[in-house]
């Protein structure tokens, strides 16, 4: 997974035809998405992110930025959506009361269904619908929880668990289409 | 003639703003078919000229005499179309306006055909109405000349002045012990730089030495009663414990007054006596005592300062005095209160030592403040070298509830910017702004000084300040948003530029004067382009900031405003008043009391088991109407028989 992060940035002048003036709707009608119009870029959300202390390609003000431009496929395929750690400082100190975690979500969301998944979730599901958790068991882990006083892990009905995952769409989502 | 009357309709275009969304034609052909239309017809602007000749003679021509305008809000017209009835010799109460432009095109403007239906229903229960409309006489009132004001800030103050030397009396009302207001408190004006005091007291004195005004300052108004041009009015006047007449104002008293106590006026950086006066221009130049502090009347003890006055003013058993009065207008100029930023946890005002308003920056600043005119931190009294302005605190944040913009802040900031580049050019001065919103005369070129001075502009609001605990400077974290930076900016003193909210107040005086405020809390003007200063009370205006955030020349231009509203009103010395009034029939009445109990304007009376109306006070709001028993309380122009038929023909096709 030693792919390049795909982040907001654009070389070329971006054209009106790759501004997708609708995206701001589509945003705002997703549960979540609501308060994207309420944006004044005071760039509180940015100042206030424990995550771009890290990562200096995570900035939320010009996430919703991009969003309210119209940048569609750019924000919808970036990496940087899921960088969010729902932390919720930014919807704390936001003076226009948007709920930038919720917001994140809502664009996450059309991600998902538009089939860009971060390989990194799409590795989680993978591992979730074949072995009924997003990490294998090994007996370092029991051995631990043994120290704690703790139950070892429990055994997951795997057939059980394949019947709910079958009744939803997850399966259908991991392989759609454009899964990077 | 029929009996119900011949209705003449007219139906407005608005230009496109009705035609546009509805069918007129449809509402015409439809309205021509209802029962007792004479004549229907529809026209691009019916409150033009030609539109108004075209009812006028019609009412002529035809004998008609009732007319159905369906237009606009009857806040915006009806007063046009009452006198175009008149002019024809028709009662002006003979008239009904319909509201298919608020409440058809504009509410339902993406369903023209449902809005165009519901228009129709609308014009149908107006007629049916207007066939049952009586005619209704004015009444004539005498006005007095008198006038009394509420806040002694610049607005009241230009408002006082203004009015006085027109000859009218004011009684000026102020809640602290001086007149002044905020703009005392400043320390130079923007885009000028004059300084404020300087140019203020030349007309604070003038106010206390001009013959036709009253300064009732340490006073607040408690009651208002009455209507326009004669309002009766109960002022509490608190007592300073200080003969007025007797005091020279030496302050040999202050000097000797052993307590000491935060000063309200320095914003609580100063410190003052027990027995003060706020400033040293203060107007009536008259010390006050402090109740609350003073050691005679908390622990029985001193009296230091009566022995020493020569002038004997000392008085410690004057008491709470209640003036009453009797005036023509109102003029409200209450002013502002500035937002109190100690709830918003990420600054840590109020916990960290050196982060001022910019109220307590102006006194700072100020050579009659706490510090001579010198700025320095609270926690070591040093000069700082860095200080940082942070915009929009309490305003334009909606987890304050304050979604205003409070206009003066930027400028106001800019030039204590300013003030401090040229004081001390080696410091570094930061302004943490959202938009520079620089939108008076002169403002741009103040700005753009500002930049040349190399204050720091940085694009981005703040999220959170920390204290350094050993040398007490303040770490201000903020993305610098034009460049994507994160800064992390170590300053010795950070002022908040707080927003203006309304004054604590507000809302008991919105209560007394019946006069509402806006979503902010502000009062709220009649018209917010037609009648800015105006209220929808009448009889009583608007001026400066209690009606929104201002700077001093708005507020100087709406004292002006509001005292010549008032001079207009008082001219004559006569107004005519509403008759949509309360009517009792004392036949009907059993006694019961209820309409007296529940008359907000205390226009009822009962006196041998029959209520009777001051009609001079009702005001026709139909409360009593309401809740009569009896119904023996008929509003007038709004009979049972009248709002009856017309929610009668609501439900008819």
């Amino acid at each position: 997974m030693s792919q390049k992060i795909r982040s907001l940035s654009v070389n070329e002048p971006l054209k009106s035809t790759q501004l997708d003036p609708k995206f701001k709707y589509e945003v705002a009608k997703e549960p979540g998405g609501e308060g994207l119009g309420y944006c004044f870029q005071c760039g509180k959300c940015t100042a206030t992110c424990p995550i771009r202390r890290v990562e200096s390609i995570y900035k939320p003000r010009q996430i919703l930025r991009a969003a309210l431009l119209g940048l569609r496929e750019i924000v919808l395929s970036s990496d940087v959506i899921w960088l969010c750690a729902t932390c919720f400082s930014c919807t704390e100190r936001c003076p226009q009361g948007v709920k930038l975690a919720d917001v994140m979500r809502a664009i996450r969301n059309i991600a998902v269904r538009e089939g860009y998944i971060h390989p990194f979730f799409q590795a989680q599901g993978k591992m979730i619908s074949e072995i009924g958790r997003i990490f294998e068991d090994d007996e370092f882990i029991n051995e631990q929880r043994a120290d704690l006083g703790l139950p070892p892990v429990p055994i997951v009905n795997l057939e059980e668990f394949k019947k709910i995952l079958d009744s939803t769409k997850i399966k259908e989502l991991l392989a759609s289409k454009g899964s990077k | 003639m029929s009996s119900k009357g011949r209705i003449g309709v007219y139906i407005c275009h608005c230009g496109l703003n009705i035609a546009e969304v509805m069918n007129v034609n449809s509402i015409v052909e439809y309205t021509a078919s209802l029962p007792n239309v004479f004549i229907t017809r529809d026209y691009r602007y019916v409150c033009s000229d030609p539109g108004q000749a075209l009812i006028k003679n019609d009412i002529k021509e035809n004998d008609l005499d009732r007319i159905v305008v369906a237009s606009c809000s009857p806040r915006m017209h009806e007063t046009t179309f009452r006198r175009v009835l008149e002019e024809a010799d028709l009662n002006p109460y003979m008239l009904e306006m319909v509201n298919i432009r608020e409440q058809c095109s504009w509410v339902h403007i993406g369903e023209p055909e449902k809005a165009t239906e519901k228009a129709k229903s609308l014009i149908r229960m107006a007629v049916v109405r207007t066939t049952l409309l009586k005619p209704l006489k004015m009444e004539e009132v005498t006005t007095l000349h008198s006038v009394m004001i509420i806040g002694g800030g610049i607005a009241g103050l230009q408002a006082a002045l203004d009015l006085a030397n027109q000859n009218h009396k004011v009684f000026l009302v102020e809640k602290e012990p001086s007149v002044g207001g905020h703009m005392a408190q400043l320390d130079k004006t923007f885009p000028t730089m004059d300084c404020s005091i300087c140019i203020f007291a030349p007309k604070m004195v003038d106010a206390g030495k001009n013959s036709n005004i009253t300064l009732l300052t340490y006073s607040e108004v408690q009651e208002v009663s009455g209507i326009v041009g004669n309002f009766h009015v109960k002022i509490r006047k608190k007592p300073r414990f200080v003969d007025q007449i007797k005091c020279v104002g030496c302050g040999i008293c202050a000097t000797k007054c052993p307590v000491k106590c935060t000063s309200k006026f320095d914003v609580g950086l100063g410190v003052r006596k027990a027995i003060y006066v706020p400033f040293p221009q203060a107007i009536p130049l008259v010390y006050t005592i402090d109740k609350k502090h003073c050691l005679y009347f908390t622990k029985n003890v001193c009296k230091i300062c009566e022995k020493f006055c020569e002038a004997d003013a000392i008085d410690f058993n004057q008491e709470l005095e209640i003036i009453e009065l009797d005036v023509g207008a109102i003029i409200v100029a209450t002013g502002f209160d500035c937002y109190d930023p100690s709830e918003l946890g990420e600054y840590g005002y109020g916990t960290f030592s050196n982060i001022v308003t910019s109220l307590q920056m102006e006194r700072l600043m100020n050579a009659s403040g706490p510090t001579g005119g010198k700025i320095l931190r609270q926690s070591d009294r040093e000069k700082p070298k860095r200080i940082a302005f942070i915009q929009c605190v309490g305003s334009r944040d909606k987890r304050t509830g304050n979604v205003h913009c409070s206009n003066a802040c930027c400028l106001n900031s800019i030039k204590l910017a300013r003030q401090i580049k040229e004081k001390h050019p080696e410091s570094e001065v930061y302004v943490f702004y959202n938009d520079i919103r620089a939108f008076g005369r002169r403002f741009e070129e103040f700005y753009s000084k500002a930049r040349e001075d190399w204050v720091n502009f940085i694009k981005g609001i703040p999220s959170e300040i920390k204290e350094d605990p050993l040398t007490k400077n303040l770490i201000i974290f903020a993305e610098d948003v034009l460049s994507g930076y994160l800064l992390e900016v170590e300053v010795d003193l950070v002022v908040l530029a707080v927003g203006m909210i309304p004054p604590e107040s507000a809302k008991e005086l919105s209560r007394i004067l019946h006069i509402p405020r806006g979503t902010d809390g502000f009062f709220l003007e009649a018209h917010p382009k037609l009648r800015p200063v105006g209220t929808n009370t009448a009889g009583i205006f608007l001026a400066g900031a209690c009606q929104g955030p201002k700077e001093i020349p708005e507020s100087i231009a709406q004292g002006k405003a509001a005292a010549s509203s008032v001079a207009n009103l008082l001219f004559t010395g006569k107004v005519m008043i509403e008759s949509m009034i309360a009517s009792i029939d004392q036949d009907l009445c059993i006694g019961c009391g209820l309409c007296e109990e529940s008359c907000p304007y205390v226009a009822i009376i009962l006196a041998d088991r029959k209520a009777s109306l001051e009609e001079a006070l009702c005001k026709g709001c139909g409360t009593c109407g309401s809740l009569c028993p009896e119904h023996a309380i008929t509003m007038k122009h709004f009979t049972d028989k009248q709002v009856k038929a017309q929610i009668l023909a609501a439900f008819e096709r």
